[in-house]
């Protein structure tokens, strides 16, 4: 397998190793390529930066479901609606 | 005594409406959280949020324990946020995922900069997750946002394991292609 063929086969696969998805013989060949390849090096870091990122969206933290959630229940169930306080 | 779910749920499956609602309350907010970021809009959030309880709380007596009642509530939620989603064209949603209501830390020892620096990946990533596709905004936000594991995203997804990772890796990749490796700070 050449240079090339490396080349593609890591670019499809960094974030299925960022992810851990790849079997130990998998993680060693796009770890080989990715020492030599800038670009795949480059890939392999971005895609971390991203997940960590993505991880930290948290921002709508301690946004509350409307009190009326239920309201549609109840009537389904031919009750009142609860009283919301 | 407060009741255990198992007890809640024993009830709600026998037509306890007040079972129904402490047992589905307690995730009433984190399944709210989870339609408005796939939906992006509060208001249709909760209207989707009524319907995913009133699905719920008719089909309960159909739910078996196959999976944890969570799960299953969290797969009728994407389920309805899909079909929302369906209903209206495609566009950035208002307020999901928005720089305003992301929160990604930044120390308060920070520079300016940095900062800045922080609040453009928040903007850059809003705008890029609200584009994706459905089926792919729902993969990453359901693992890399809310941490659910594979298996348990892929259950909540309606897909297979395989199929899910393919739409994660592909959403992943769409995503560092509409932001660009130099806003995520990777340089050459």
């Amino acid at each position: 397998m050449g240079y090339a063929d490396d080349h593609q086969w890591s670019q499809r696969h960094l974030s299925h190793y960022v992810e851990g998805d790849l079997n130990n013989r998998a993680r060693r060949r796009l770890d080989r390529h990715a020492r030599d390849c800038a670009d795949c090096g480059r890939g392999l870091r971005a895609l971390r930066a991203l997940v960590y990122a993505v991880q930290r969206l948290d921002g709508l933290a301690g946004v509350c479901a409307p009190a009326t959630i239920f309201d549609r229940v109840r009537l389904a169930a031919g009750g009142p609606p609860p009283q919301n306080p | 005594m407060i009741p255990t779910e198992a007890s809640l749920l024993a009830r709600a499956q026998a037509g306890d409406v007040d079972a129904f609602e402490q047992l589905s309350g307690a995730y009433a907010d984190r399944l709210f959280m989870l339609l408005l970021r796939l939906l992006g809009d509060p208001e249709e959030a909760g209207e989707v949020a009524q319907e995913v309880m009133v699905r719920a709380w008719r089909g309960i007596t159909r739910f078996q324990g196959r999976s944890s009642y969570f799960t299953w509530l969290y797969r009728i939620a994407v389920n309805e946020a899909n079909r929302a989603l369906a209903r209206r064209e495609r566009q950035p949603p208002s307020v999901p995922l928005g720089p305003q209501e992301l929160d990604l830390p930044t120390s308060p020892n920070d520079d300016p900069a940095r900062q800045a620096e922080a609040n453009e990946l928040r903007r850059a990533l809003a705008a890029a997750l609200a584009m994706l596709p459905p089926p792919l905004r729902t993969a990453i936000v359901l693992r890399d946002v809310e941490g659910f594991s594979t298996q348990e995203a892929a259950e909540i997804a309606g897909v297979s394991q395989a199929a899910f990772k393919s739409r994660l890796h592909q959403a992943r990749l769409q995503v560092r292609a509409a932001i660009g490796d130099e806003v995520l700070a990777v340089g050459g």
